[in-house]
């Protein structure tokens, strides 16, 4: 799906190097969006995004499409092509619709979390006072960790004699596992918001500077109270920013592999058994090449459906104020 | 022995030195056997990758250089070391330079691991002139040799160390229940848990949550029991043998309760830690490596090693056709890649780690057990040792096949999921039983695919 | 965008420059200051008590972190230095901000360019490139880890040059993984700019690329410099491919850090307090970076740049 939607960027603009010829049915706006536009500006991110992802893509999908396993992994362009099987194979006979499902949701709901924490933290730090600068870089600390410490960390305070349940003892609660069974999905929720709202924070930080003196200024006078003027005032400044993050920040998570791996180890809990991990078993302990592209394929394909009706929904793609204004 | 160890690691640069010319010499060309002569990489560079070892970062650099150095001394060709740290690193790297035909010309590989990297055909089989290079096949212990291919004429893995697993016990928690020798079937060791457990203290260590301890037990009892789990072209997984041997696994937990509840969470690690801290009897699947762990903690100089028990679950004696397993065939084997230029350099490397006096002097900087025979004749005289190295000989290899990785992962899969079950005190045997179908109907597809 | 401009709008033509002055603080706050407090203290709680675990484990024995404890029975500050041994933790964390650093400039430079065009010219194919660049962030990168192998092997060979285990390689693999979400950072903050001053400057005869370099680069730095600690971290925690991309002496930081987790089979307990304390070590030349840079977190609108 992307491969062809990219597959145009690259048309568009291979066809109009260095922005000479003008595409004879450009949409007319303004005049002075019409001439001399810089086109050429997109040339060096779109020769190096057709380089190293979108011909490695084809070739992803290629494997997809042959019986790539260990037996044939040293002979991979002579190998047997056999069209959809593992497609089938994928839909049919592995856990793969399942894995989709916990990785879609545990990805959303952590969304939906971390957004609102996120733009709390940009909000809180928003105004100067003395120690804001420490108090910012704190926040930041959780994005900086390496996946695989924060998940180290987590694990070792989550086992069952840990210092969690330690705790939670103590004021007479008594949860069980956290690491498999039921509640490793919510665990799984938890880490992966603790490690993943620093990113929300810092795009609502960078929305927030946007907003103009002057508006802060005639809230001030209309006497708005606090709450009002962040909804009604300053929020939709956010909001492409936030859109941006909700989408960014679920596809982030649906393809982080390090965290759910560390806490919880191959092969999974099933509760836990994500999108990543089902793709790493199948490749590096199945050896099933092959089988493991076309899953990742399908998901590619499943995560991109709903990603561009969200697209459409919010309006991200098309909103230009500047040709408005 | 211990305290040998220790001298030499603080004297890495200067004896370890000594002793690596004396194995870069017992390597010359004069040495009998090899009949290729010299081989002159003089300009050349060999590419060698092996898994790093984060305990003893300073004696792996000290011990890269000299071998490096002895290496140029010997060849005049030059060694680019690399390593991975773990084993999900080093399979990706073995997959990314199988693909692309290129990447190191020697790999360290783990035995188990082995079956797969021969499955590629990416690896170069051992002919007598191969074997001739590496200085004869006599020179290795023969039971190490028992997982480099999948028959004697068709091997790609040379012997590198053996890494044998073994059980630890606390010989005073032992003497205070009363228990005179280590357990020697599965029964008795379930019994002597019990005995060991009271307030604070448990009679075993065992590592539930572990990603490799878990199938290690099933599959060794299992072919205790005349089941070798992958039978010719059928997969046996849904075996009476296997059923047993979980049970007996999980029933340390939930019917004895000699293991800590705690430990439905632990992997290796974890379970080495609470032995370390004196709160368990037995402490199985581990081995020599952990003796540094083990030094440094409350049970130093309270502990032993002992063959894993090799009777079944359920009975006294082994049934006919029961193998006498000690422990899977485990460590590390050496590998040439097939694209490699620099063929004949790989074997005189190959042929001088694996010499004596190099495998000795390896040994005693970082605890790993030799494949060479002599080397590992020198060790017997060690009382702490000396299980291990009788469990190294009374190692057998897991079946050498393309598919075992698969039997490997449902093997564990089955302990993975039957965690929560644990936890709550009861492993019913129906939901046992559809674990195992679901293992078994998986495993034997990719036996099915298997080539 | 009407969301955007209905707030301006409106408020551009009541303020009338009667702000009162000396109000200027409380003019700008959004919330009640014990609001602030109380979020911020327990945002910083949620941070800081598994920060404060990693300190505590990096004081403590490995036995001790593996067997679950909060509070070392017995402190020692020898991770510290052990760290440092001969696992290259210090050429780990130069190789990582030569190579953060790098993808953090060029890929932001690359981003303005690309967005500003992508922002303020129409031409066919534009919002395919915008959702195109989208999509392309849901490619999971264990899907390209053998594509891309093989391609720099390939080039490489045809080339006669060595790409894999040079930083080069690195530095282009996570550039241009960088650059799709650089870019829609890029996007978002360029459209909440106002036109007037690019229009103004175009009527006094500015060129493309002077409005670019004195009109918008001045106006975005908050933007740019969000894009850059995206590109930086991105690279700086990058493990799946950095663990085939480089050699020991390229490898990056968290390659080192990996090491410290490493354990064998049946072996002895992974070095986990030198590992809490690498990670410790490495995060802070990343905290001290943003540190300094933050400054330029403060808008270039309420810098006064738009009057």
């Amino acid at each position: 799906m992307s491969s062809e939607i990219a597959g145009d960027t690259l048309r568009d603009e291979l066809s109009r190097p260095a922005g000479q010829q003008k595409a004879p049915h450009g949409k007319k706006r303004k005049g002075v969006t019409e001439r001399d536009r810089p086109l050429w500006l997109l040339a060096p991110g779109g020769i190096l995004i057709t380089v190293i992802i979108l011909i490695p893509l084809v070739l992803a999908v290629y494997m997809s499409v042959i019986d790539l396993d260990q037996y044939t992994l040293r002979k991979w362009l002579a190998t047997p092509f056999i069209g959809i099987e593992n497609f089938v194979e994928a839909i049919t006979k592995t856990d793969l619709l399942r894995s989709i499902w916990i990785s879609v949701s545990f990805a959303v709901i952590s969304t939906v979390v971390t957004v609102p924490l996120g733009v709390a933290a940009a909000v809180v730090t928003q105004n100067p006072y003395r120690g804001r600068a420490v108090v910012r870089a704190v926040f930041l600390i959780p994005y900086v960790l390496p996946s695989f410490v924060v998940a180290t960390v987590w694990r070792t305070m989550l086992q069952p004699d840990g210092i969690v349940n330690g705790v939670l003892h103590n004021v007479g609660i008594d949860p069980g596992l956290w690491l498999n069974g039921p509640l490793s999905y919510w665990t799984l929720v938890f880490v992966e918001i603790w490690a993943a709202w620093p990113f929300v924070y810092l795009l609502a930080l960078a929305g927030l500077q946007s907003v103009d003196h002057e508006v802060h200024e005639a809230a001030a006078i209309d006497g708005a109270l606090w709450w009002r003027k962040l909804r009604e005032v300053i929020f939709p400044y956010l909001k492409g920013p936030v859109s941006l993050a909700f989408l960014l920040g679920t596809l982030n998570h649906i393809n982080n592999f390090t965290l759910p791996f560390v806490l919880f180890g191959a092969p999974a809990p099933a509760d836990v058994n994500v999108l990543p991990i089902l793709v790493y078993v199948t490749s590096f302990q199945s050896f099933r090449f092959g089988l493991s592209a076309a899953m990742a394929v399908v998901s590619l394909i499943l995560i991109a459906i709903p990603l561009f009706i969200y697209l459409r929904a919010v309006k991200l793609d098309v909103s230009d104020d500047g040709g408005k204004k | 022995m211990e305290i040998t160890r220790r001298n030499f690691i603080a004297g890495v640069g200067g004896v370890g030195a000594l002793s690596l010319a004396l194995a870069a010499c017992g390597g010359s060309p004069k040495s009998s056997g090899s009949g290729t002569g010299k081989v002159d990489g003089t300009g050349k560079t060999l590419t060698v990758l092996v898994s790093t070892k984060p305990q003893y970062p300073d004696e792996q650099k000290a011990w890269f250089a000299q071998t490096a150095a002895d290496f140029k001394t010997l060849t005049g060709a030059g060694i680019q070391w690399e390593t991975y740290p773990t084993a999900n690193d080093e399979m990706t790297r073995i997959q990314t330079s199988v693909v692309s035909g290129t990447g190191p010309d020697v790999y360290g590989l783990g035995t188990t691991f082995t079956p797969t990297a021969y499955s590629t055909g990416a690896f170069v089989k051992l002919g007598d002139a191969e074997w001739n290079q590496v200085g004869g096949k006599d020179k290795f212990v023969p039971a190490t040799l028992g997982i480099s291919g999948p028959d004697a004429n068709n091997q790609i893995g040379i012997p590198f160390v053996s890494r044998p697993f073994v059980m630890a016990y606390n010989t005073e928690l032992l003497k205070a229940a009363g228990i005179e020798k280590p357990a020697t079937t599965w029964d008795e060791f379930a019994d002597h848990g019990k005995k060991m457990t009271k307030a604070g203290q448990y009679g075993l260590a065992i590592a539930y949550k572990d990603n490799f301890d878990p199938w290690k037990f099933i599959w060794g009892m299992s072919i205790q029991g005349g089941n070798p789990i992958i039978d010719g072209k059928k997969v046996r997984i849904d075996d009476p043998t296997v059923l047993a041997a979980y049970e007996a696994y999980f029933g340390w937990m939930t019917k004895d309760k000699s293991v800590d509840p705690a430990a439905v969470g632990w992997g290796n690690a974890q379970a080495l830690a609470a032995f370390a801290a004196g709160k368990a009897g037995y402490f199985p699947m581990t081995s020599p490596l952990s003796i540094p762990t083990l030094d440094k903690s409350a049970v130093k100089g309270k502990y032993k090693y002992a063959l894993l028990p090799m009777v079944p679950p359920g009975q006294t004696a082994r049934p006919s056709g029961g193998v006498a397993a000690a422990s899977i065939l485990s460590g590390d084997n050496l590998v040439v890649a097939d694209y490699s230029p620099n063929k004949d350099l790989a074997f005189a490397f190959i042929k001088m780690i694996t010499d004596t006096a190099a495998q000795a002097n390896y040994y005693k900087i970082f605890g790993e057990i030799p494949t060479n025979v002599e080397a590992a004749k020198a060790l017997q005289s060690d009382p702490l040792v000396a299980p291990a190295l009788d469990a190294a000989s009374k190692s057998v290899a897991t079946p050498f096949s393309g598919a075992w990785g698969d039997v490997q992962l449902a093997l564990t899969n089955v302990a993975v999921q039957t965690i929560p079950d644990l936890s709550s005190g009861s492993v019913s045997e129906a939901s046992l039983a559809g674990r195992l179908k679901d293992a078994q109907s998986k495993a034997q597809a990719a036996l099915d695919r298997a080539k | 965008m009407s969301t955007l401009t209905r707030p301006r709008t409106p408020a551009g033509r009541t303020t009338n420059k009667a702000a009162r002055n000396g109000r200027s603080a409380q003019v700008t706050r959004l919330m009640p200051t014990w609001l602030i407090a109380v979020l911020t203290t327990l945002l910083c709680i949620l941070v800081l008590v598994p920060i404060a675990y990693i300190f505590l484990a990096s004081l403590n024995t490995d036995t001790g972190v593996a067997s679950g404890e909060f509070w070392p029975s017995q402190f020692s500050l020898d991770s510290y230095s052990k760290i440092w041994g001969s696992v290259g933790l210090g050429k780990g964390i130069i190789n990582s901000l030569v190579v953060a650093g790098s993808v953090a400039v060029v890929s932001a430079v690359i981003a303005v360019g690309t967005a500003y065009v992508l922002v303020r010219f129409t031409f066919v194919g534009r919002l395919t490139v915008l959702r195109g660049l989208l999509g392309l962030q849901s490619i999971p990168g264990t899907l390209m880890l053998l594509p891309v192998f093989v391609l720099f092997a390939s080039i490489g060979a045809w080339l006669g040059i060595t790409i894999i285990g040079t930083l080069w390689g690195l530095f282009i693999a996570y550039l241009t993984f960088a650059l799709p979400f650089s870019t829609w950072v890029m996007v978002t903050y360029l459209r909440g700019l106002p036109r007037e001053l690019e229009e103004a400057a175009r009527i006094d005869g500015a060129s493309n690329l002077g409005i670019l370099f004195r009109i918008i680069v001045p106006l975005s730095w908050p933007g740019i410099v969000v894009s850059g600690i995206f590109a930086f971290l991105l690279g700086w925690n990058d493990v799946l491919f950095a663990s085939i991309f480089t050699k020991p002496d390229t490898a990056t930081a968290a390659i080192v850090l990996q090491v410290f987790s490493a354990s064998q089979e049946g072996g002895a307990i992974p070095v986990y307090s030198q590992m809490m304390a690498a990670a410790l070590v490495c995060a802070a030349p990343v905290v001290i970076l943003y540190f300094i840079f933050q400054r330029y977190l403060v808008g270039g609108l309420t810098a006064g740049g738009v009057k």
